[in-house]
């Protein structure tokens, strides 16, 4: 059994093998869908959850690794999707197809809990392993400048 | 998918009655709507008021408007939408927006191809007119309901947010209250259409819909389809094209848990665009399917393609220039332009090449289909249900009346959906197992798959005079047929043209217009599956042309804006973009030291651009610092949603420019993910200017595909300018 705590709950899996890439133990497991497949090797960002409060790729994580720790995904950002940021992407209409953007906010997050300054520099070490197709990086900048209350640059 | 400007066309009259409709302007405009209320493409019976296919009108109020055209991020279900709301007086954003309950329904079928089909960045402009008459119907209508329960005269009722308003008598009914009244009325022929100047919602909107749905995980793709009892399925497709399938040893596979099924799966080469050979692996997860990909041993057929190496694939573009075996098609032709070579001041001639470019979807190629009771269920995003169709008939012998198509918004499509041999390998596993069939690529799947872009070569030839005026130019295009040619008849066409190659060098596109012009389209198949892939054949023939015009305009000793400008005539709206893309962009005023600019332009989809780069070096290295462009798309429906597909235009441009690039190695694709094939971060991008200037109120053009094209030989010019290196093969090198 590996027991590990799934946006504030406490979840026990008997029967996971342990090197499942947490991934798949969210989506098909907990059915837990927000958290998106792009690549399978760590390099779109597609998959990116919280382990601890820090940005992961999920993709890239086994089951084992996880176990006792806390995960947080987009599900669990806030618990009436009120965060900041989601706020902040919707007012600034960030998604186009939107297959990205769970992974894109979980990382934005990620930068926001660190306390450092949210600046164009800042935003770019961030997100730039996060792959957008559709083009949304202009407005994703000025979603996260609006969610940390930061000046607008470029 | 080109769309061909002069194009006439004509409907099934069994379904269509045409319309004359006098719009307020004064104008006639020839319309298609359905023949009466039975023809809506509703399977519903009885209590809804359905006046046509985009109306549904429910007695509790609701409001349901059909959008019969795919959405993979594009915007098109808000801008579509729009344009019926508008006219039906609702809110776009709010109303419910549903796809088609028959997709195969004939009103839905593309007006230019003839298919069940979303491309061509042709979604808005070609469905806007119809789309607001469908919506001034289902309003008139509903005026007609009220004003007869009133008994008053209908042009004394107003419309006001789902409400008819007798403003006089301070009377009003919703919709929903009309709606039965309303669906007994006949539809009336003629309809005014709303004054552009009083429109709520187009040429306004700065949102889209489903926003809220997207930033918590909620909103549901493809890859979230979940039945019961649902298999999902990875595929191991023929290494090398034509390779068939001698010897699979399963066992291993089998054993993984979770493992089902392990499918062969043959290869369609009957069928144009069909999938290639493969052994699929059916599990319970796509992890178990995957682990027992690793373990299936596959023995593979020898192939004609294993030879195939694209690098030496110019040798065989060039060669086929010359050989007299090879069809040539003359996209464009006036004066004598190998005439004009002897007695040339200047003589320049160039070759551009560009490889072979992967769409990649973030969300990978995914679909899930069933197959019972002789018929079949697809749920996902399906761009092109005529695929879905030709899959259901020629795999499984499943007819139109036994398709049904749960549509979903895709996570990117990109020409990726236009694909079908997906849906037949979907088809097939369906079909063999009975129970749901999820398919799901891996992005090694996605790079691996072909059906992308192909790898061109462009020869062109140009004559200065002792003036330096542009007296003739020659073009050879060099590549494979579009998908276009999996139209049954496509080249049976006396022309042979293939407007879907040709993008930018026809006579409706091309920009310039020197003495003598020969712009050829020189037909070479390399075998390697070729399929749609944004902006198409404008990204090699723009770079081509755009990048030869600025040698030119050095040669010349000519300013290379001034020197487009002084070869174009009567081209009011092009010269517009190129003239303000220049002056926003700093055009011939002092730069700072080690940096340059750029230009280049096209005409598409009815819309114009024009790029302007700008570069700079770096510690040694050049650098894109800025891009600039101006876009004449007419009547921007939805402002917002032309900006983001102008400057994911504008990425993909920047990618094409430094990044893309899949090699073919003893027929086999190189690259396999993220790390060896790169697209565009953030950290690539630089700022950008977007302006979208007001074009006509009446007539909006296509965006979706409008904005990358001139991105690659404006920075390619840009770099010239800065190193004195010309640059005519991408990824162009940054130092």
């Amino acid at each position: 059994m590996i027991a590990f705590t799934v946006n504030g709950e406490r979840r026990e899996l008997d029967e996971a093998s342990p090197s499942m890439p947490l991934l798949w133990v969210l989506r098909d497991q907990l059915k837990l869908t927000g958290t998106k497949f792009g690549c399978g090797m760590g390099l779109c960002g597609a998959c990116t959850v919280h382990l601890n409060g820090v940005a992961v790729r999920s993709c890239q994580l086994p089951l084992a690794a996880v176990a006792g720790h806390s995960i947080t995904t987009i599900e669990g950002l806030s618990p009436d999707e009120s965060h900041p940021l989601q706020l902040a992407w919707v007012a600034e209409d960030v998604p186009q197809c939107g297959y990205c953007q769970s992974g894109q906010i979980m990382s934005a997050a990620a930068l926001l809990n660190t306390g450092a300054p949210v600046n164009d520099d800042s935003i770019r070490n961030a997100m730039s392993g996060n792959i957008c197709r559709c083009g949304t990086y202009g407005r994703i900048n000025k979603a996260i400048k609006r969610a940390a209350n930061a000046p607008k640059e470029a | 998918m080109s769309l061909v400007e002069n194009a006439g066309f004509e409907l099934s009259r069994r379904v269509f009655l045409k319309q004359t409709v006098a719009v307020a302007s004064g104008l006639a405009i020839a319309l298609y709507l359905p023949a009466g209320v039975a023809a809506t493409g509703s399977k519903t019976t009885g209590g809804e008021f359905e006046p046509n296919a985009w109306v549904r009108v429910l007695p509790d109020g609701t409001v349901k408007l059909v959008v019969h055209k795919h959405d993979s991020g594009t915007g098109t279900q808000t801008a579509l939408a729009a344009c019926v709301a508008e006219e039906l007086d609702v809110n776009p954003m709010t109303v419910q927006v549903i796809t088609p309950e028959d997709p195969f329904f004939e009103t839905y079928i593309h007006p230019v191809w003839k298919v069940f089909s979303t491309g061509g960045s042709t979604s808005v402009s070609l469905e806007y007119d119809r789309l607001r008459m469908a919506g001034a119907t289902a309003r008139a209508l509903l005026i007609s309901a009220a004003a007869q329960q009133w008994k008053v005269s209908p042009d004394s009722c107003s419309t006001e947010a789902g409400r008819v308003v007798h403003a006089s008598s301070q009377r009003s009914l919703g919709y929903g209250e009309l709606a039965g009244a309303a669906a007994q009325l006949p539809v009336p022929a003629n309809v005014t259409l709303k004054d552009p100047a009083q429109f709520k919602y187009i040429g306004k909107l700065r949102h889209k819909r489903d926003a809220a749905a997207k930033v918590c995980g909620r909103f549901k793709y493809s890859i979230d389809v979940q039945l019961p009892g649902m298999l999902v399925a990875v595929i191991q497709r023929a290494p090398v094209v034509g390779a068939k399938v001698v010897a699979v040893d399963s066992a291993a596979a089998l054993q993984v848990p979770g493992v089902r099924k392990v499918i062969a799966i043959p290869g369609r080469p009957d069928v144009l665009g069909g999938n290639l050979e493969g052994v699929a692996v059916l599990a319970e997860t796509f992890w178990a399917a995957q682990q027992g990909r690793k373990l299936l041993e596959i023995r593979w057929s020898d192939s004609p393609l294993a030879g195939f190496d694209s690098a030496e694939l110019p040798k065989a573009q060039i060669a086929a220039i010359s050989d007299p075996a090879t069809q040539t098609v003359k996209a464009m032709a006036q004066g004598d332009v190998v005439g004009q070579w002897p007695g040339a001041a200047k003589l320049l001639e160039a070759d551009y090449t560009m490889p072979y470019k992967v769409q990649n979807p973030l969300e990978p190629i995914c679909i899930t289909a069933q197959v019972k009771d002789k018929a079949i269920t697809y749920w996902g995003g399906v761009q092109v249900p005529s695929s879905a169709l030709e899959a259901a008939q020629t795999v499984c012998g499943i007819g139109k009346d036994k398709v049904t198509i749960h549509e979903l918004v895709s996570g990117g499509s990109f020409g990726a959906r236009e694909a079908k041999y997906w849906l037949f390998e979907v088809a097939y596993l369906a079909q063999q197992t009975g129970v749901p069939v999820k398919l799901l690529n891996s992005r090694e799947d996605e790079m691996h798959a072909l059906f992308n872009h192909p790898a061109t070569l462009h020869r062109v030839k140009g004559a200065l005079d002792a003036q330096g005026k542009l007296t003739a130019l020659q073009l050879h295009a060099v590549s494979p047929a579009s998908p276009e040619q999996w139209e049954p008849g496509y080249f049976e066409r006396p022309d042979h043209m293939d407007y879907s190659t040709t993008e930018a060098i026809t006579a409706w596109d091309f920009a310039y217009r020197p003495p003598h012009l020969e712009l050829n389209w020189v037909k070479h198949e390399s075998h390697v599956p070729g399929g749609w892939y944004r902006s198409v054949s404008f990204i090699p023939n723009v770079f081509a042309v755009e990048s030869f015009m600025d040698e030119l305009a050095h040669a010349a000793g000519e300013d290379p804006l001034a020197f487009r400008l002084a070869n174009m005539q009567e081209r009011p709206r092009h010269v517009a973009v190129l003239k303000q893309a220049a002056e926003r962009a700093g055009w011939g005023q002092k730069l700072p030291p080690d940096t340059a600019l750029g230009i280049a332009t096209n005409q598409g989809y009815t819309s114009f651009i024009a790029v302007v780069a700008r570069v700079a070096k770096v510690d040694g290295k050049a650098r894109v610092e800025k891009l600039t462009c101006v876009v004449d798309c007419g009547l921007a429906v939805s402002p917002g949603g032309v900006e983001e597909q102008i400057y994911g235009g504008l990425m993909w441009g920047l990618g094409h420019a430094l990044f893309d690039r899949l090699d073919i190695q003893q027929g086999r694709v190189v690259q396999s993910n993220f790390h060896d094939y790169r697209v565009t971060r953030m950290s690539d991008m630089p700022p950008v200017d977007i302006l979208v200037l007001d074009g006509q109120p009446d007539k909006p053009g296509g965006v979706g595909e409008l904005g990358s094209p001139s991105v690659v030989p404006a920075i390619a010019n840009a770099l010239f300018s800065l190193t004195g290196v010309r640059q005519r093969s991408t990824p162009l090198s940054l130092g």
